[in-house]
C-alpha cells in the first residue's frame, strides 16, 4: 500500500486517540496540581500523597498475592486445559470465559451472601458443629474476591501459551533422558513465561485498582487506593487530590507492566488474548 | 500429576461456578434474603418482566454497546490497514498509543474522560449538562477501539501481500482488492475483536460509573446502587436469564465451530458447509438488525422527547414506589401529567449529592437536600429561587416548617420530611443496660457488629454530642478531637454505611447503628428485634429535608409542578406511610396510618425535641476541613 494511503487511514485514529487518551490524562495532571477551591496551580495534593502511600502499598501488596496465588490455581488448570482433545479445549476455554462476561458486582454481592457472619458458609460450619467463623470483612476475604473475579484473566493467556508449545520439544527432551520434572521445569515452565507474565500483568491491573471487591468484601482497614480515588470523586468532592492519586496509580501500573514487559521481550502487540 | 490437575480443575470451575449458583438460585426464592431460601417461587420473573426501569436500562446497556462496538470495528479495523502500511517506527508509536487504554486501569481510564468531558463541556463550552448519551458512547468507543485493533493487526502481518498484488494484477482497484482479498482475511480478527469489545462494553461498571450523567445510564452502573441498598430479587432473575442468553449463545457458537473444523479436516477443501454459511448471515443478520434498531433510537429518540423529561436526584428508599402495597409515587405523577417523564436517580448522602452536582456536567432539576446543605448550596449560589405560583399546595406546610435558620425567606426550599437521629440496636444480642447513650457505638463487647455513618457530618455530629460540643463548631481543634475519637472507633466498626444500612440490620449481620429514625421504622418493621433509642440526654440531630431546584435544572416550572405534587396532603400521605420518615404536612396526618401519626418515634414530644439541635451553615473551608479529616479516619 502507498505510504499516503496508510497515512490517510490511520490519521483520523491517531488523532481520536490523543484527543480521548493522551489530552485526558494532561487534564487529570492539570487538576492533580491545581487547588479544589479556587484553581490555582498548587502543590498541595502532591504533598499530601505521601499520607496515602501505606494505602498504596496495601493495595500492591493485596494485588500480588492475588496474582501469584491466580498463578498457582491457574497454572495447573490452564496446562490440565491444553492437554484436552480439541472440542473439550473449546468447551472448557468457553466456560472459563463465561464468567467474565456476568456481572462482576452481583458475583462479588453472592460471595458477600455466602461469607458473612450470617452467610451460607457460616450457616453450613454451625451446623456441622465448627461454628461461624470471621471469613468477611477480612484480608483474605478481599484476596478471595480478586482471585475469584480475575482468575479467568490469568487461566486464558496461560493456556494460549502452553497449547502453543510444540509437542516435539517434550519428546526430544524426554529422549535425551530428562524426567517429567525436569521436562515441565527445563521445557514447558521456560516456554510459558510469555504467558506467566501477562497474565500476572492482567490480575495486578484490575486488582490494584478495584475499589467494588474491598467495599464490599474488605473492612474498615482493608481500604485500597480505589477506594480512595472513588471517594474522593463521589463524595469528598476534591476531584483535585483524586486527579493526584490517579496520576500515581497508572504510573505505578506503566512501571509494572514496563518491567514485565522487560522480562518477556514482549513485540509490540502486547499480550492480548490470542 | 494428571489426576491431580483433573481435580484442580473441577474444583476450580466448582470455584468460579457457585457464586452464580447462589444467585440463580436465589432468583427462585420467595423470601428476599440470598442466603436464606424460603420457598420457590416463579414471580421474580413477572417483576422483572414489569419493571420498566430495569428493562430500560438494559435497553440503554444493550444500545452503548451495540453502538460502540459497530463504531469501534469499524473505525479500527480501517485503522489497523492504515497502520499496518506505515512505517515501522511511527507503527510502534501508534501502537504504544493504543496500548494506554489497555494498560492503564479502568478507574484511571474513568476518571480521565470524566474530568476531560467536564472540562470542555462545563468550563470551556459553558454546558451545563456535558456527561450525556453521547459522552458515554464516546467513552466506550475509546475503550473498545484498542481491542479490534490487536486482533486485526496480527491477521493482517499474517496476510501474504501478494495476494492484494495478485488482485489488482487481475484489474481490481485496491477498494475492491479491499473487500474482496483482505477483509476476507482478516475477517476473523475483525469477528474476535468485535465480540471481544461488545462483551467489554456490556459489562463495563467501572468507566460507565465516572463518565455517566444522570440521564443516561447503563445496567451496570445501576446494579451498583442497587448494591447498596436491600437488593429486589428481581436483579436476580435478570442475571439469570442473561446467565442462560449468554450460556446458551456461546455454546452454540462452539458447537458450530466445532463441527465445521471437523467437516473442514474431514474434506481439505476450504468449503464452508452449508449450515454454517446460514449461521454466518444469521448472525450478520442480527448484528445489522441490531444496529439499524439502535441507529434507528437515536433518530427516533428526539420525536419522542415531546414529553418533557424531569431529573429528580432523591436519596435511596426516600419515596413509595408501589412495593408492600404502597403507592407508586412516581408513576401515580406519570399518570397525571402525562406529559412529563420523571427520571429517577438515587444518593446516599448529601455529600455524594453536592459533589455530583459541584463537579458539574450534569443537569437535575430536583434535588432533596437536608437543612445545612441547603444552607451551603444557598451560600455558593447553587439553587434557584422557587416560584411559588407553581406550588400552591405550599399552604399546607406547618408554621413551625417556615422561615428556617437555613432558609429564612422560604426562598429556596419547600420541606419534605423531618425527623431525628438516633441508635438503632438489636434487642437479641444487645444489653438493655449497655443502651445509655452514643457511647454504645464505642462499646467494645460488640466489636465487629457496630456500624457507622458513612459520611462526615451525620458522623462528626455523633462525635459532637458524646463529647458535648457544639454540632456547628467551628473550633479546628474541637473537630480534631472529634477526628480522634471517631480513628478510636474504627478498629471495632464492622463497616461505614449508608443505603447498606437496611441489609445488614435486617439480617442480624451488624447489630448496633446510629441512622435516621424513618428509616429505623423501616427496618423495625422488617425485623421486629429491632428497637429505637434516642441519647435525649446528650444531645441528638433534628434534621428538616426539603425540595430545591439546583441552578443546573432544564425545567423549572415541571420541578415546581413536582414539588407541588408532593406536597398534595393525600398523596404526602401515601408516602410517608411507606417511608416512615415524619410529615411538616399536619394535613397529611388524616390520609395516614392511625399507629404511624400517633408513634413516639416519629413524633416525639416537644420536651424530648428540646434537646434535638440542627446542623448549621458550615463556611467552606470549615467544611472542607472536616471533610478531609473524614477521609483520614477511613483511610489512615
Amino acid at each position: 500500500m502507498k505510504k499516503n494511503n496508510a497515512l490517510l487511514l490511520s490519521t483520523p485514529y491517531i488523532v481520536f486517540m490523543v484527543i480521548f487518551t493522551l489530552i485526558p490524562l494532561g487534564v487529570v495532571a492539570y487538576y492533580a496540581l491545581t487547588d479544589p477551591a479556587t484553581g490555582a496551580f498548587t502543590l498541595e495534593n502532591v504533598k499530601n500523597l505521601g499520607m496515602y502511600m501505606p494505602v498504596l502499598w496495601q493495595s500492591i501488596l493485596y494485588s500480588l498475592v492475588s496474582a501469584f496465588i491466580c498463578l498457582l490455581l491457574g497454572y495447573p488448570v490452564a496446562y490440565f486445559i491444553a492437554h484436552q482433545s480439541a472440542t473439550a479445549q473449546k468447551i472448557l476455554y468457553m466456560l472459563v470465559m463465561l464468567p467474565m462476561c456476568m456481572s462482576f458486582l452481583l458475583r462479588t454481592l453472592a460471595w458477600v451472601g455466602l461469607l458473612q457472619d450470617t452467610g451460607i458458609i457460616n450457616d453450613i460450619l454451625e451446623t456441622i458443629g465448627i461454628g461461624r467463623l470471621q471469613l468477611i470483612r477480612t484480608p483474605a476475604a478481599v484476596v478471595l474476591g480478586m482471585v475469584y473475579n480475575y482468575l479467568p484473566y490469568m487461566i486464558l493467556p496461560l493456556y494460549s501459551t502452553i497449547v502453543k508449545i510444540d509437542h516435539r520439544l517434550i519428546e526430544a527432551a524426554e529422549d535425551l533422558g530428562c524426567n517429567s520434572v525436569q521436562v515441565f521445569s527445563k521445557v514447558v515452565l521456560p516456554l510459558s513465561v510469555p504467558g506467566i507474565l501477562s497474565g500476572i500483568t492482567m490480575v495486578f491491573v484490575p486488582a490494584v485498582s478495584t475499589f467494588y471487591i474491598s467495599q464490599k468484601l474488605g473492612g474498615t482497614d482493608t481500604v485500597l487506593i480505589g477506594d480512595v480515588i472513588e471517594r474522593q470523586f463521589k463524595q469528598g468532592n476534591n476531584p483535585n487530590l483524586g486527579a493526584a492519586l490517579s496520576l500515581v496509580l497508572m504510573l505505578l501500573v506503566f512501571v509494572c507492566t514496563g518491567i514485565m514487559n522487560r522480562f518477556g521481550a514482549d513485540d509490540e502487540e502486547g499480550g492480548v488474548i490470542a | 500429576m494428571k489426576k491431580a490437575n483433573r481435580i484442580l480443575t473441577v474444583l476450580m470451575f466448582i470455584f468460579l461456578y457457585i457464586p452464580m449458583i447462589v444467585l440463580v438460585v436465589a432468583s427462585f426464592n420467595t423470601g428476599k434474603d440470598i442466603t436464606n431460601f424460603e420457598g420457590f417461587t416463579l414471580n421474580r420473573y413477572v417483576e422483572l418482566f414489569q419493571d420498566k426501569h430495569l428493562l430500560n436500562l438494559l435497553r440503554n446497556s444493550i444500545i452503548v454497546s451495540v453502538l460502540s462496538t459497530a463504531i469501534a470495528t469499524t473505525f479500527g479495523t480501517v485503522a489497523a490497514v492504515g497502520i499496518n502500511g506505515l512505517s515501522p517506527k511511527l507503527r510502534k508509536t501508534v501502537m504504544t498509543l493504543t496500548n494506554i487504554p489497555m494498560t492503564n486501569p479502568d478507574i484511571v481510564t474513568g476518571v480521565s474522560l470524566s474530568l476531560l468531558f467536564v472540562f470542555v463541556g462545563s468550563r470551556l463550552l459553558g454546558q451545563r449538562d456535558s456527561l450525556t448519551f453521547w459522552t458515554l458512547l464516546i467513552a466506550h468507543i475509546t475503550f473498545n477501539l484498542p481491542y479490534v485493533i490487536l486482533n486485526v493487526m496480527p491477521k493482517l502481518k499474517q496476510m501474504d501481500s501478494s495476494l492484494t498484488d495478485a488482485a489488482m494484477d487481475l484489474g481490481c482497484t485496491p477498494l475492491q482488492a479491499f473487500f474482496k482479498v483482505t477483509l476476507h482475511e482478516i475477517m476473523p480478527g475483525i469477528v474476535s475483536g468485535a465480540i471481544m469489545a461488545f462483551t467489554m462494553s456490556l459489562d463495563d461498571f467501572v468507566i460507565s460509573y465516572f463518565v455517566s450523567g444522570l440521564d443516561f445510564v447503563t445496567l451496570p452502573v445501576e446494579i451498583y446502587s442497587y448494591t447498596k441498598k436491600p437488593i429486589q430479587p428481581k436483579v436476580y432473575a435478570m442475571f439469570t436469564l442473561l446467565f442462560g442468553l449468554i450460556f446458551v449463545l456461546m455454546l452454540t457458537m462452539n458447537l458450530l465451530q466445532i463441527r465445521s473444523d471437523r467437516a473442514k479436516g474431514a474434506r481439505r477443501a476450504k468449503v464452508d458447509s452449508k449450515t454454517m454459511r446460514t449461521v454466518k448471515r444469521a448472525v450478520a443478520g442480527i448484528a445489522a438488525a441490531c444496529l439499524l434498531l439502535g441507529v434507528g433510537y437515536l433518530f427516533v429518540a428526539p420525536h419522542a422527547q415531546e414529553q418533557i423529561t424531569l431529573n429528580v436526584y432523591n436519596w435511596g428508599q426516600y419515596i413509595a414506589d408501589g412495593s408492600d402495597g404502597s403507592m407508586e409515587v412516581i408513576a401515580e405523577f406519570e399518570r397525571r401529567y402525562p406529559n412529563i417523564k420523571v427520571n429517577y436517580s438515587t444518593y446516599d448522602s448529601n455529600e455524594i449529592m453536592y459533589s455530583k452536582l459541584a463537579n458539574g456536567g450534569i443537569t437535575v432539576d430536583v434535588i432533596i437536600p437536608s437543612d445545612y446543605m441547603i444552607a451551603r448550596l444557598i451560600e455558593e449560589d447553587m439553587l434557584l429561587e422557587l416560584d411559588y405560583d407553581n406550588i400552591p399546595n405550599y399552604q399546607y406546610i406547618d408554621e413551625s416548617f417556615r422561615n428556617t435558620a437555613y432558609d429564612p425567606e422560604n426562598k429556596y426550599s419547600v420541606p419534605y420530611t423531618w425527623g431525628t437521629v438516633g441508635i438503632l440496636y438489636n434487642t437479641k444480642y444487645v444489653d438493655e443496660a449497655d443502651v445509655t447513650g452514643w457511647e454504645l457505638l464505642w462499646n467494645v463487647e460488640y466489636a465487629g457488629k457496630i456500624l457507622m455513618f458513612g459520611n462526615s457530618r451525620d458522623a462528626f455530629g455523633i462525635a459532637q454530642y458524646l463529647l458535648g460540643y457544639d454540632v456547628n463548631t467551628t473550633d479546628k481543634a474541637e473537630l480534631q478531637a472529634c477526628a480522634e475519637k471517631l480513628a478510636q472507633q474504627k478498629p471495632i466498626l464492622q463497616q461505614y454505611v449508608m443505603d447498606e444500612i437496611f441489609a445488614t440490620m435486617q439480617n442480624e449481620e451488624a447489630w448496633i447503628a446510629p441512622y435516621y429514625a424513618g428509616d429505623c421504622l423501616t427496618m423495625m418493621e422488617a425485623n421486629e428485634n429491632l428497637a429505637f433509642y434516642l441519647p435525649e440526654n446528650q444531645g441528638f440531630n433534628l434534621f428538616i429535608d426539603a425540595m430545591c431546584i439546583p441552578s443546573c435544572a432544564k425545567e423549572k416550572e415541571a420541578a415546581e409542578t413536582f414539588i407541588n405534587f408532593l406536597c398534595d396532603p393525600e398523596i404526602a400521605g401515601a408516602n410517608m406511610d411507606w417511608i416512615s420518615y415524619s410529615t411538616p404536612l399536619s394535613a397529611a396526618k388524616e390520609y395516614m396510618d392511625p399507629e404511624t401519626v400517633s408513634d413516639p418515634i416519629s413524633y416525639p414530644s416537644d420536651e424530648i425535641l428540646a434537646n434535638g439541635s440542627s446542623y448549621a451553615f458550615l463556611p467552606e473551608d470549615i467544611s472542607r476541613y472536616v471533610e478531609s479529616l473524614f477521609m483520614e479516619v477511613r483511610n489512615g
